[in-house]
């Protein structure tokens, strides 16, 4: 992954986030482009927070929730 | 309330045009509860916009602003300066809300970026049907509370017509017929009795056919100052 990219993750603060979580304490690897943003739980996710991301300059968006 | 529906972003791309700096205004009550032109809505617009005019070379000052009711001056005044400093306003309000801004701000260019639809009510989560056509002489104490002016396809006094078929009309079987939803809520209430009077032609003056409609209500007016 070229280092240029921002990829914004939102992640659920009660699973994907714990899960990244559990992951750095285990030491694992994610590329630096992606950037974890936390929230209390993807349905709070909308329209507009994806828009938001683009709009900054984010060349795409994940959501794990 | 009153129910619309945006129109897409190549439309609302064109109305823009070449203006520079847009205000994309919302309206905060019939359009907001049907998830058309609330300021959830005139933010993602505005930031469609943004990133629209971005990819085409073109990028614009794209500002949102949602007042309570577009279509009441006081409510107006409030974005006074903001509707001052733009080339265009793209109203997310119903056609009264992008007149109210027009008659309200006369050096104001306001375009609509809704489909104003009808006057209805959500039937269930994410679907709104029409109940009322404003005809201004209400028929409801006649049918049960059903109108057929507004819900039977050819707006029939004396329903239904032979192409009522299994509750349903001819024109779409998605579409129930007002008249047997009439006499099915007659026959619930016991009152069937209701429709053994034959209605006699509207008078349809007080609807649209009569040009223009106001209302003037003296004992509201405020005194002429002395």
């Amino acid at each position: 992954m070229s280092g240029d990219l921002q990829i914004v993750a939102y992640c659920c603060q009660h699973c994907a986030y714990a899960a990244a979580d559990l992951a750095g304490g285990l030491r694992m690897q994610y590329p630096p482009a992606v950037r974890v943003v936390m929230l209390p739980c993807t349905g709070k996710l909308d329209a507009l927070l994806v828009l938001q991301a683009f709009e900054d300059g984010a060349d795409g968006v994940m959501v794990a929730g | 309330m009153i129910v619309a529906e945006q129109k897409t972003l190549e439309e609302i791309k064109t109305l823009v045009g070449s203006a520079k700096n847009v205000l994309v205004a919302g309206c905060g009550t019939c359009v907001t509860v049907c998830f058309a032109g609330g300021s959830r809505e005139a933010a993602i617009v505005a930031a469609e916009l943004r990133m629209a005019s971005k990819l085409a070379g073109d990028a614009k000052a794209v500002a949102d602003v949602t007042v309570q009711r577009q279509c009441e001056w006081e409510y107006l005044d409030e974005i006074a300066e903001q509707v001052g400093k733009v080339d265009v306003v793209l109203s997310l309000g119903c056609g009264i809300g992008v007149q109210a801004i027009a008659e309200h701000f006369p050096n104001a260019w306001v375009v609509p970026g809704l489909n104003t639809k009808f006057m209805g009510l959500p039937t269930e989560q994410g679907v709104w049907a029409e109940r009322c056509a404003a005809c201004g002489d209400c028929i409801l104490g006649l049918t049960g509370g059903v109108c057929p002016i507004a819900r039977c396809s050819k707006s029939l006094l004396n329903g239904p017509c032979g192409g009522s078929l299994d509750g349903h009309c001819e024109i779409n079987s998605d579409v129930s017929c007002a008249w047997q939803l009439i006499y099915d809520r007659l026959t619930s209430m016991d009152k069937l009795e209701v429709l053994m009077d034959i209605q006699p032609p509207k008078n349809w003056k007080t609807s649209r056919d009569g040009g223009p409609r106001k209302i003037v209500r003296e004992d509201l007016r405020l005194g002429k100052e002395e």
